[in-house]
C-alpha cells in the first residue's frame, strides 16, 4: 500500500486536528481513537493497493467534521468520568455539556447549581465564622415591612439594626456538617441522574 | 401563524432519521453477534444486512460507548493490509443484553404490525 506525501498530509492534518479537542481525555484512550480511525481511513481511502486523494476525501468526508467527531467522543467521556470522580467540578462540567444536548440536562443543571451553591454558602459561613464571630453566621433581622427574614452573613460589613445571630458558634460544626452533606448529596443526585442518562443513551429503558 | 402539515416531508424525515439512530445500537451489538469484526467491517455489516443509512462518525463513538460500558470489547490485530485493525467482540454481558433487545424489539415489532395491519391494507 502506497500514500502520496499530500494524502499523508492531508490525513495527519485531520487527525491532528481531532486529537487537540481530545486532549481533555485520558492519553491512551485519545491515542487509541486516533489509531483506530487512521486505520479506518486507510482502509476506507485504499483503492487497488494504493491511497488516493479522492478516496482519502471521500473517507474524510464520510467521518464529519473533526470538530462534530471530537464532540461526540468527549460528551461520553465526560459522563463517564463525571460517574466516577465524584467531583463537583467534573460532574458540573459534565452537566453542561448534557444541558447542551437536552431540556432534562438543563434542569438537572439548574438543580445542581443550585445545591453546590447553597452547600458552598453553608460552607464558607462556618468557615468565616471564627474569624468574624460578632457579624458572621445565621442572621435574622426585622424588615421594613415588620416582618423578619434570614440570611447567611460570612461576616464582612456591619450587622443591620435589631438583628439576632440565631446559631452563634453553632454555626461552624452545623454548617460544616450540612454544607458538605448538601454537596455530597447533590452530587450522588447529580451522577445518579448522569447514570441514567447514560445508559438510556445505549440501552432501553426497563 | 403557519401550521406545519402532517404530511410535511421534511418532519417525516426527521422522524426516520430518529427511528434508525434508535436502532443503532441494536443493530452493532446484533451484527457482532457471530464474531468479530472491525469498524468499517461492522459499517459494512450494516449496510448490507440492513436498511440502515450509517454515518461513520456515529459508529466509531459509539462502539467507544458500548466499550465503556463493558458490552464490547476489542484488540487489535495485524492485518494482511499492512496495518493493524481494532476488533472488536461482544463481551458475555453485551451478549446477555442483545438477546434481551432483540425480545424486545421482536415484541414491539409484532404489536407495531398489528396495529398497521389496516393501515399498510388502505381500510378505513
Amino acid at each position: 500500500m502506497t500514500m502520496s506525501s499530500d494524502a499523508q498530509q492531508k490525513m495527519e492534518v485531520y487527525l491532528g486536528k481531532l486529537r487537540r479537542r481530545l486532549r481533555d481525555m485520558n492519553d491512551e484512550d485519545a491515542r487509541e481513537i486516533i489509531e483506530e480511525l487512521r486505520s479506518h481511513i486507510t482502509d476506507k481511502a485504499t483503492s487497488d493497493g494504493e491511497i488516493t486523494a479522492a478516496g482519502l476525501d471521500a473517507a474524510l468526508a464520510a467521518l464529519g467534521g473533526p470538530e462534530e467527531l471530537a464532540s461526540q467522543y468527549m460528551t461520553d467521556d465526560l459522563l463517564a468520568r463525571a460517574e466516577v470522580s465524584r467531583s463537583p467540578v467534573r460532574v458540573l462540567e459534565s452537566l453542561f455539556r448534557w444541558a447542551s444536548l437536552s431540556v432534562a440536562g438543563f434542569f438537572i443543571l439548574i438543580g445542581a447549581v443550585i445545591g453546590y451553591f447553597f452547600g458552598a454558602v453553608l460552607i464558607l459561613v462556618a468557615a468565616l465564622k471564627p474569624f468574624h464571630p460578632h457579624t458572621g453566621g445565621l442572621w435574622i433581622f426585622p424588615n421594613a415591612s415588620g416582618d423578619f427574614e434570614m440570611s447567611f452573613r460570612i461576616g464582612f460589613g456591619s450587622v443591620p439594626a435589631g438583628g439576632r445571630d440565631v446559631l452563634g458558634w453553632w454555626i461552624v460544626p452545623i454548617g460544616w456538617m450540612a454544607g458538605w452533606g448538601l454537596v455530597m448529596l447533590t452530587t450522588y443526585i447529580a451522577v445518579w441522574f448522569v447514570r441514567q442518562y447514560r445508559r438510556s443513551r445505549v440501552l432501553p429503558r426497563r | 401563524m403557519k401550521h406545519s402539515s402532517a404530511s410535511d416531508p421534511a418532519r417525516g424525515d426527521k422522524w426516520e432519521v430518529q427511528l434508525r439512530k434508535g436502532c443503532l445500537e441494536l443493530a452493532i451489538l446484533a451484527a457482532l453477534w457471530d464474531g468479530e469484526l472491525y469498524g468499517l467491517a461492522i459499517l459494512r455489516r450494516l449496510e448490507g444486512d440492513s436498511d440502515l443509512i450509517v454515518s461513520e462518525g456515529t459508529v466509531y463513538p459509539l462502539l467507544s460507548r458500548l466499550k465503556a460500558l463493558g458490552l464490547v470489547q476489542s484488540e487489535w490485530v495485524e492485518s494482511d493490509a499492512g496495518h493493524p485493525r481494532k476488533y472488536y467482540t461482544l463481551t458475555p454481558a453485551g451478549r446477555h443484553r442483545v438477546c434481551e433487545m432483540a425480545g424486545m424489539w421482536t415484541r414491539f415489532s409484532s404489536s407495531m404490525s398489528r396495529l398497521l395491519a389496516s393501515v399498510a391494507k388502505g381500510d378505513r
